[in-house]
């Protein structure tokens, strides 16, 4: 029998992340690939989505 | 004194703390536990009754005798991206990285112990109540008499995972759901099951505690919504005040889970109280910040440098407070 919370789940339309930027060894965070910060950028931060409260979901659960 | 910042590369959420340690010229090394021991290069000693211990990723090196703060950020399983993985490769690196870590002499935020006690759902409502939040009417079961019994009772109420999403499977989402008292729960006895009253809301809530400093921001809910994790409101989050009342409460909640880092879920009523939904004690932060400007990736870096936890309540919200 599949458990009642399961009845509850939705299928969610994965759509591809690319992400524009790309991690940087020597400064430790994510660059854009003009070598700005990606945090330099709030709009595209939101625009990806990666930092929404759902953006872990799939692999940790306390978002 | 250094910071270790445990997570993932694609992480930028934690950029945001990052920017601001290299800002303030704190040495920090930033590495994901999933990276060991290919990307990563442990070791600890411990010899003639003392203990030392290095670890070296990114081309830098952090010394446990110079390890101020742990940031438990978005860690991936020790050893996951190892040439040839295992759950034994695994087991063993956690063994290594952990236990050197939890030897040192570091502050936490938040410590695995406390964490893992954290997430678990019917814990936080035993805190919440005890720490003088409103928390809704909640029943987790695997007896569908007791789960119909609760929905005759409370008439609307919704169903929702204590753990999120199965694992494995991308491809599904579980929303927070209003039932009602003629669902079929039969299949409660296939799983426990969660059930919670539900608070018709005006209002998201999401507070962020960081160390003795609370960031609160605010969402319209649009009529009937349900989960505000799921759906365009066309509003977006705006800075509030803390009420009183709830900074108290979320003092003593975070007194007694022992977390430097808290981020708790509200549903404000009609009347304007602010329903204890859940806390996560690692939940996400950057969208908040992003759209409010609230300076909580700030907060935590400062939580991070420090030697010790700041004295006394700041809170922080639209009007200060």
């Amino acid at each position: 029998m599949r458990p009642f919370t399961l009845n509850y789940a939705l299928p969610t339309r994965l759509q591809p992340v690319v992400t524009p930027y790309h991690f940087d060894a020597s400064l430790q965070l994510n660059v854009l690939s003009d070598g700005r910060p990606a945090v330099s950028d709030p709009e595209l931060l939101m625009a990806v989505g990666t930092t929404t409260s759902t953006a872990g979901s799939q692999t940790h659960f306390d978002d | 004194m250094s910071v270790l910042i445990l997570t993932s590369e694609e992480d930028v959420t934690a950029d945001m703390v990052v920017a601001e340690l290299h800002a303030m010229g704190t040495p920090f090394l930033r590495l994901d536990p999933a990276d060991v021991p290919d990307k990563v290069v442990l070791s600890a000693h411990y010899a003639h009754g003392d203990f030392d211990g290095h670890l070296s990723a990114n081309g830098q090196v952090l010394s446990m005798e110079g390890l101020g703060a742990v940031w438990m950020r978005r860690p991936g399983e020790p050893a996951a991206n190892a040439a040839h993985p295992s759950p034994w490769l695994t087991a063993e690196a956690r063994q290594a990285l952990f236990g050197m870590l939890f030897a040192a002499n570091a502050r936490w935020m938040n410590h695995p112990r406390n964490a893992d006690r954290a997430r678990l759902k019917p814990w936080q409502l035993r805190v919440a109540h005890l720490s003088g939040f409103a928390v809704p009417p909640t029943v987790f079961t695997t007896a569908p008499r007791l789960a119909r019994q609760f929905a005759e009772e409370h008439r609307e109420v919704v169903v929702k995972s204590a753990s999120g999403p199965p694992p494995g499977d991308p491809g599904l989402s579980l929303p927070t759901t209003l039932i009602g008292p003629d669902a079929d729960f039969s299949a409660v006895a296939a799983g426990p099951t969660l059930l919670q009253r539900y608070v018709p809301k005006r209002a998201d809530i999401r507070l962020t505690c960081v160390g003795s400093r609370l960031f609160a921001a605010r969402k319209t809910a649009a009529p009937d919504q349900v989960d505000g994790r799921y759906g365009d409101t066309e509003h977006a989050w705006e800075p509030v005040p803390v009420p009183e009342r709830v900074s108290k409460s979320v003092d003593a909640y975070v007194a007694l889970a022992g977390l430097a880092y808290a981020a708790f879920d509200f549903a404000e009523d009609e009347d304007g109280i602010w329903w204890f939904l859940e806390c996560n004690q690692g939940g996400q932060f950057g969208f908040i910040e992003l759209e409010t400007g609230l300076p909580i990736a700030a907060a935590v870096a400062l939580w991070l440098s420090q030697r010790k936890p700041l004295g006394h309540r700041q809170v922080e919200g639209a009007w200060g407070a």
